[in-house]
């Protein structure tokens, strides 16, 4: 251990000191520090294990890309972390991180077993072990998969945090706030449009954060963003965001930002806006992500303390840290000379540099001597040592075939640049390969979008600057002072003495795939990189392969004999970072999860202690026990209360829709299956729709309120459907016909009144209607005043029972409910809610639609020949009605069942057969829609659909259930209350 | 109407929305109709009614106490007070024997409230994915859009105000996400 | 989420105001044709449809917008709008379109 830290660097404010635990131990680091820098300047490299193999692993890199420093956080109940990268998280006062994928501790891992046998482990081994035999999956692999894989733990609690989402427009989005991003903000500034710029790191700058060696317009480059954040604040057209990642990019240019709000503060407040998702649509997108540097693949590679050589520099100019007191460069690319300098300029010993590459610019090996740093050309590592940390390398030159052991406490590699083109893709901008550079680069753009600076392969400061102020618009041609950026070579195998079976080079650091596991799957037979990509993993981690995709490219290509543009990439995926499940929720969870639609009178019946049912997404009323009943006993003494007096019943969510307009009727004859010409103003009918396919759609009583102007009522769940249905029909088909739709289901509050008891309770209170039998006889409605407020009053009846469905504005339905409820207390009024309301119809044979039918079903089939016009020319289903396949015989047919045990209740759904001693799997003729314990019958009623059902009146037919247990029921017609309809008239 | 018959809109502004950056409130009784006409006869029926119906999809005509906006090509949402509206429906009903056209009452089916404040927009965009900048959605401009899961009616009424409707089952999920907007940014 | 020009409102509304409607161009007969049709005839009207890969005429509503149905011409490969049409309008031949892509390229 010891002090790492390098004062006067960075954005770090030694002036404000922070301590925090890691694994239970504390540390202090500085407001301004990730949790790796921090725990980097105290010495620490060891922060987490590997997925496969549980090897130690420290930080590879120092942002987001990171794929090894992977943590948990944890602040409190529910308020637990995985998975976080320790690059990218800031540290606060009290933080409480901890490492994952280890058991019991850090530093001795039981589950490392796997790699001291990891030659048992290779690519594909889990598809290849655990197929055989079937039974083992459940009871052994199962449990072992679940045991050694995973990373940090899911969550167990509620999470109490919550989460926001708002739209967003502008006219330029700008990702990345490198000199890239930040010119072109400032050109685009300046003209007038809305720009918004966002960043995933805290302070914007990107590679110009402390880069102190570097001069701008004659400025030092900090300064340099200082004055150009300046005056972006200062613009009013301007929106900057920082800790925003851009996690998705989708059609028309509509990009998903996440943004985090809180994670960075000690007291973050439960209540207070975590993390928000902003949906922004943009005119133009500058993506200006930058490129990640490329690890080398070399035996030995993911020790803790072997690390990007610009992750070294970041931490170094960023947060003030040196990764180690006697670093060792291992590189393919000349950049890395220039970070080895900073490091020796800052009193970091440079052990060595060892190159891959043959031919080296004599000024950078000058330079490095001038230094005092010796540089090996043509030499690779062949292997290093430590355990828990990097201790040594040793180079190994394959010209002359000599090793030599160099001491070292941490190892920076580089194997070139790789352009970040993840949101490029996503938005499905097509990429080429660059030969001279080895990477792949934008090519044609699907959107309105471009790629600049150093992810279009635009390397260097003044390159990145000039192409952002020409994306923002501007011509402003920059002037710096920065080292060259100069070139490098991509080896697809670093040469090694040591035998391949005694060696671990790393692809994918996450998911633990090394240079074997690729070429294996090669050999096995993959051809395709997206096949190669599954079977071992590689790119599959939570860091989707950021680091890794490109090496694993080059190893399948060389083993496949192929060029890398020839075997090609695999695909980008949102998100671009890993991202709460609470971001994408927002606003939607709990009450807002989904939209509850409530009536006017639900709070009544909340009051009242109603049970309740969802009903598409309404909330409706389902039974209203009294004190110490069940739903069995509710619901019977509200059926009896209905049929002996005088049932109240909240109809609201009954669908509505106004026909109104000249051709009204004839729209409706269209609509639905019975003629509505003649049907007389005053009036009601029950309509059928049905599909163009013939099968019955929707049903409902439709009053006609004028000639020109019908009431038409829908199934609660269908209300919307079938309007879009009529739209439909009116729109595209018949256009010609002057008649308008309206949907007025929430205009009216719904009050059905049923029992004998009905009209003497509504008497006193309604005006301008003659209520007497003669004058408002079954099926009509009348227009006139309930309570001092307007009525369309229905007498219609869906119990059989004497019944009024009262219409009135629904900011007045509670209020006219509440006075009937109190009048009706002389008529013993009995609430009930929705089962009684089906247990009344079942009594009567009437069918609910989606429940008695399921989109099969024909009027034939449901016994409703009646209502199909046979003069009618045309209406919606009328020739699928006359399909072979809709007249043949054998179709299931709707009859009604009772059960030879009359207290026995069939189960809804339960298939029925002729003959219950055949053998499994049995023949089965239908199933039962509708059954309900009948208690005005005294008996157990259900309706069922059955094939031939109405060639087998008065047979026994027979319910098998599970555990053995047969029901016996006999058909019947499903009509099972009041046949004769006696009890309508009752006066 | 007897005193106890009591209007109830299904929703209450909470406090949270009553100050602040926005200020929400709750719109009282309204007179609200579902015109229907045919374009040959949209002037005649325009003129008899004594009102305007713009002609084009998104305008609005507004004075005192009458609100008449063009939502469809033979559509027109009209929002009035009601006091000196009340007997528009009967009015146009009376038209229809004249004129190619169709009049609904749909006074209870919708809620509405208003949003005043500079932040205005922020607030309608947490729901609404319409761009709202004042090029884009100018004042006086009305149209059918969503605020999440609730279909609703946006109308601009100034350059910091709106006013958004919704059926009426839908007014606390609206003002629901209102409500959860502005808790999450002030504690 | 597209952005889908609606031809009454004549603007760029955002997808989730609108419901896809399937093939466009697929018209009902009349009364007399249903019943001179035999079932094949009228199980392709029903049910056959192109579901074709390129260039596509479709219906979409837009539902939470002017309510009218309108036709598209949309790519279902790259799921670019080409050009969306008021009802009534005839299916657009292959040159037609090409020439809304024309027009949309400058
Ligand atoms: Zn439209």
């Amino acid at each position: 251990m010891g002090d790492f830290r390098k004062t006067g660097k960075g954005v770090i404010d030694t002036q404000q000191p922070v301590s925090f635990t890691f694994d239970g131990k504390s540390y202090s680091g500085f407001k301004g520090d990730t949790l790796a820098s921090a725990l980097l300047a105290n010495g620490v490299h060891l922060m987490g294990r590997s997925f496969k193999y549980h090897r130690p692993r420290g930080p590879v890199g120092a942002g987001f890309e990171e794929p090894n420093a992977l943590v948990t956080v944890t602040r409190g109940k529910g308020r637990m972390t995985p998975n976080l990268r320790a690059t990218a998280i800031e540290i606060y006062e009290g933080m409480m991180a901890s490492s994952q994928n280890r058991w019991p501790g850090l530093g001795f891992d039981i589950g490392a077993f796997n790699n001291t046998f990891s030659a048992f482990f290779p690519a594909g081994f889990y598809n290849k072990t655990f197929m055989w035999p079937k039974s083992f999956w459940d009871k052994v692999y199962e449990p072992f998969i679940r045991n050694m894989a995973g990373l940090g733990p899911a969550p167990t609690e509620v999470d109490p945090d919550v989460y926001g989402a708002v739209y967003g427009h502008c006219d330029i989005l700008i990702i990345g706030s490198g000199p890239a991003g930040l010119a072109a903000a400032l050109a685009a500034a300046k003209k007038d449009q809305r720009v918004i710029l966002v960043d995933e790191n805290v302070n914007m700058g990107g590679s110009l954060i402390g880069a102190g060696h570097v001069s701008i317009d004659e400025k030092s480059a900090s300064d340099w963003v200082a004055k150009a954040l300046k005056d972006l604040n200062k613009a009013d057209n301007v929106v900057l965001m920082t800790r925003t990642s851009a996690i998705g990019y989708y059609h028309d240019n509509f990009v998903a930002l996440a943004e985090r709000l809180t994670d960075y503060i000690p007291e973050a407040q439960i209540g207070k806006t975590r993390e928000k998702l902003h949906r922004i649509r943009a005119g133009k997108v500058i993506l200006a992500q930058g490129a990640i540097e490329r690890p080398l693949v070399f035996n030995g590679n993911d020790k803790p303390g072997v690390m990007l050589t610009s992750a070294a520099q970041t931490f170094l100019n960023k947060y003030g840290v040196a990764v180690g007191k006697e670093v060792a460069v291992f590189t393919a690319h000349d950049s890395a000379y220039s970070a080895a300098f900073e490091l020796a300029d800052s009193n970091v010993r440079i052990a060595a540099i060892i190159d891959a590459r043959e031919g080296v610019s004599a000024e950078l090996i000058s330079a490095a001597e001038g230094r005092g740093i010796d540089v090996h050309i043509g030499s690779v590592i062949s292997k290093t040592g430590g355990k828990k940390r990097v201790r040594s390398v040793e180079v190994y030159e394959p010209v002359h075939n000599t090793q030599k052991t160099i001491a070292c406490d941490a190892l920076l590699m580089s194997g070139g640049w790789t352009p970040s083109l993840h949101l490029w893709s996503q938005s499905k901008g097509s990429i080429k390969w660059d030969e001279a550079k080895g990477v792949y680069l934008p090519d044609l753009a699907n959107e309105n979008c471009v790629c600049i600076g150093s992810c279009n392969g635009d390397f260097g400061i003044k390159a990145a600057l000039d192409a952002g102020s020409k994306a923002g618009g501007g011509r402003k041609v920059y002037k710096t002072d920065e080292p060259v950026f100069g070139s490098g070579q991509v080896f697809d195998h670093l040469p090694n003495y040591i035998k391949p079976s005694k060696t671990k080079a790393f692809v994918d650091f996450q998911n633990d795939v090394t240079d074997k596991d690729i070429k294996l799957a090669v050999r096995e037979g993959f051809k395709s990189i997206e096949h190669v990509k599954r079977y071992t993993t590689n790119g599959m981690a939570t860091d989707q392969g950021k680091l890794s995709n490109l090496n694993a490219l080059e190893i399948a290509a060389k083993a496949l004999g192929k060029q890398a543009p020839q075997v090609g990439l695999t695909t980008f995926r949102p998100p671009y970072t890993p991202t709460t499940f609470g971001t994408f929720c927002g606003y939607r969870t709990d009450d807002l999860f989904e939209v509850t639609r409530k009536t006017a009178i639900d709070p009544w019946a909340e009051a009242q202690g109603a049970v309740f049912e969802p009903v598409g997404i309404w909330r409706r009323a389902w039974y209203f026990p009294k004190a110490g009943e069940d739903m069995h006993a509710a619901v019977a003494r509200e059926c009896k209360a209905t049929r002996d007096s005088l049932g109240i019943f909240d109809a609201s969510t009954l669908g509505k829709i106004e026909v109104v307009g000249p051709d009204a009727a004839k729209f409706m004859n269209i609509m639905y299956t019975n003629p509505w010409s003649k049907l007389g103003v005053g009036a009601c009918r029950y309509g059928l729709m049905l599909g163009e396919n013939g099968y019955i759609y929707d049903d409902g009583v439709v009053g006609r309120i004028a000639e020109d102007r019908f009431h038409v009522t829908t199934t609660t769940g269908g209300a919307p459907r079938v309007y879009r249905h009529m739209e439909d029909y009116l729109q595209t088909e018949f256009p010609e016909l002057d008649v308008w739709l309206t949907s007025t289901t929430e205009q009216w509050s719904v009050i059905a009144l049923n029992g004998p008891n009905a009209r003497k309770l509504i008497e006193p209170f309604v005006e301008g209607i003659d209520l007497s039998p003669e004058a408002f006889p079954h099926m009509n409605v009348r227009e006139g005043k309930i309570c001092g407020v307007p009525t369309r009053l229905f007498r219609v009846s869906f119990s059989g029972e004497l019944g009024f469905e009262i219409n009135v504005p629904s900011h007045y339905g509670r209020a006219v409910w509440e006075t009937l409820f109190a009048a009706g207390e002389q008529f013993d009024i009995t609430p009930y809610g929705t089962e009684t309301m089906h247990v009344l119809r079942a009594e009567k044979g009437f069918i609910i639609i989606g429940q008695d039918t399921d989109g099969t079903v024909t009027p034939q089939d449901a016994g409703m020949s009646w209502i199909v016009s046979k003069k009618k020319k045309d209406f919606v289903g009328k020739r699928s009605l006359q399909r072979s396949d809709l007249v043949a015989e054998g179709r299931k047919q709707l009859i009604g069942l009772l059960t030879d045990d009359p207290k026995t209740v069939l189960e809804e759904g339960a298939h029925i057969v002729a003959d219950p001693d055949q053998s499994i799997p049995m023949d089965m003729l239908g199933h039962v829609t509708s059954s309900y314990w009948s208690e005005s019958l005294g008996k157990s009623i259900a309706m069922a659909l059955v094939k031939d059902g109405f060639n087998r009146m008065g047979d026994d037919l027979y319910i098998p259930m599970e555990g053995g247990v047969t029901h016996k029921a006999k058909v019947v017609k499903p009509v099972f209350y009041d046949p004769k309809g006696e009890r309508l008239n009752v006066v | 109407m007897s005193s106890d018959i009591v209007f109830d809109q299904a929703v209450e502004i909470p406090d949270i929305l009553k100050s602040g950056d926005v200020v929400t409130t709750l719109v009282g009784e309204r007179t609200r109709l579902s015109l229907r006409v045919k374009a040959a006869d949209r002037i005649a029926v325009a003129k008899a009614l004594g009102i305007t119906l713009p002609a084009k999809i998104g305008k609005t005509n507004t004075k005192a106490g009458i609100m008449i906006a063009c939502l469809g090509p033979d559509e027109w949402f009209i929002v009035g007070e009601k006091a000196k509206y009340s007997n528009l429906y009967n009015k146009a009903l009376k038209l229809s024997s004249k004129y190619v056209m169709s009049v609904t009452d749909v006074s209870f089916r919708n809620v509405a409230v208003e949003l005043t404040g500079p932040k205005v927009a922020e607030i309608v965009n947490v729901g609404c994915p319409l761009d709202l900048s004042l090029a884009a959605f100018p004042v006086g401009k009305c149209t059918r859009t969503v605020y999440e899961a609730a279909p609703i009616i946006l109308h601009r009424l100034s350059e910091d105000s709106f006013a958004m409707e919704c059926w009426r089952s839908y007014a606390p999920y609206m003002v629901g996400l209102m409500t959860a907007h502005v808790q999450g940014q002030r504690v | 989420m597209m952005l889908i020009h609606c031809p009454y409102c004549d603007e760029k509304r955002p997808e989730i105001e609108f419901a896809y409607a399937g093939e466009a161009h697929i018209v009902r007969p009349n009364a007399a044709e249903q019943q001179a049709m035999d079932d094949v005839e009228w199980s392709k009207f029903m049910f056959i449809r192109d579901n074709k890969r390129g260039e596509h005429c479709e219906r979409w509503w837009h539902a939470n917008g002017c309510n009218m149905y309108f036709n598209a011409v949309r790519n279902t490969v790259t799921d670019k709008f080409i050009k969306s049409y008021k009802i009534g309008q005839k299916r657009p031949s292959a040159a037609q379109i090409q020439k809304w892509k024309d027009q949309a390229n400058g």
